[in-house]
């Protein structure tokens, strides 16, 4: 495999209003299963489609920390693996088979703290194509400095 | 007292009950997985080869992950020996449930006072910290916040807070 280091992030590059990359992926019934397994979280509305319909539901849907974790994948792949200091959302709504789930990461605010500590803050969102809002939360990154 | 009232104070009493306590071994095998789970396709969960390139110690974890973790590397052998016994949000939300509706993960916050790797042994100790009730568009909504404290355990060190807010909806 290729082990070229990764491109860092540093805090002298962000500024407000910056946007991470976006992170597409069309949600498949096989990613729930995957992630049930991944997590252990094996509530039946997840994966079993007779249960889900049985409750009133049209199909099985995504679990919110599947969500929050394909958030979490997008914000971390821009800020650094190790670099969140805080990371919290809301679960607005269910998520369903083939929608289109696509992320949007913008930065909010960058501070010096008291510590030295060079943070930078991000308002986070998951949404559908149509923009409907799955996801919504804030997170927190310490950054390099180039100084 | 009526039964509204007797359910606002079982929701104070709840404050403060503790939720339970493990210690658990991050282990490489279910960090490389759950990192495939949430479609992170970075080769630093994978290789302790890539993560080295990429300056870490070892290999990370997803940020999500301590939400999942006690799922493996909870070894019985292991166990701190004072776990409280029942679960008090288990009984309530029982008690809640008996009367129908649905239960929603409403919100999930991490606080992330220092990274932990693959390898690290972890003590959790977790307690309600908010129970409260409130009516929205023909609802009874009712709100429990728990939060779970992980601690290096060698060192002592505060690794990670996680506050979940479970909602009962009627």
């Amino acid at each position: 495999m290729m082990m070229e280091a990764l491109s860092v992030l540093y805090f002298e590059d962000v500024k407000e209003g910056d946007e991470a990359p976006v992170k597409k992926h069309r949600l498949t019934r096989t990613d729930m299963v995957r992630y049930a397994g991944a997590s252990g979280d094996y509530m039946p509305m997840h994966h079993d489609e007779v249960f889900a319909k049985s409750i009133g539901q049209p199909s099985v849907f995504g679990h919110g920390m599947f969500s929050m974790g394909l958030l979490g994948a997008a914000i971390t792949d821009w800020v650094g693996k190790t670099a969140l200091t805080r990371y919290k959302v809301r679960f607005a709504s269910q998520t369903w088979p083939d929608e289109e789930l696509r992320t949007q990461v913008t930065v909010t605010g960058r501070t010096v703290d008291e510590d030295g500590r060079h943070l930078v803050d991000m308002e986070c969102k998951l949404l559908n194509s149509e923009g409907d809002v799955k996801v919504v939360g804030e997170a927190q990154a310490i950054l390099p400095s180039r100084n | 007292m009526n039964d509204a009232e007797q359910l606002d104070e079982d929701l104070t009493k709840l404050i403060g009950r503790p939720t339970g306590k493990s210690r658990v071994v991050l282990e490489r095998g279910p960090v490389s997985y759950f990192a495939i789970g949430v479609c992170d396709k970075s080769p630093v969960y994978q290789d302790p080869r890539a993560a080295e390139a990429a300056g870490l110690p070892g290999i990370p974890v997803p940020p999500t992950f301590s939400f999942a973790w006690d799922t493996w590397g909870k070894f019985a052998e292991m166990q701190p020996d004072d776990v409280p016994q029942g679960s008090a949000v288990g009984e309530v939300v029982g008690s809640l449930m008996s009367k129908g509706g649905v239960i929603l993960h409403g919100e999930q916050e991490f606080v992330y006072h220092k990274p932990v790797f693959v390898g690290d042994v972890l003590l959790g100790e977790g307690k309600v910290v908010d129970a409260y009730r409130k009516e929205s568009k023909g609802h009874v909504m009712t709100f429990v916040v728990t939060e779970m404290v992980w601690h290096d355990d060698k060192t002592g060190d505060l690794a990670v807070t996680s506050r979940s807010n479970i909602i009962h909806r009627l």
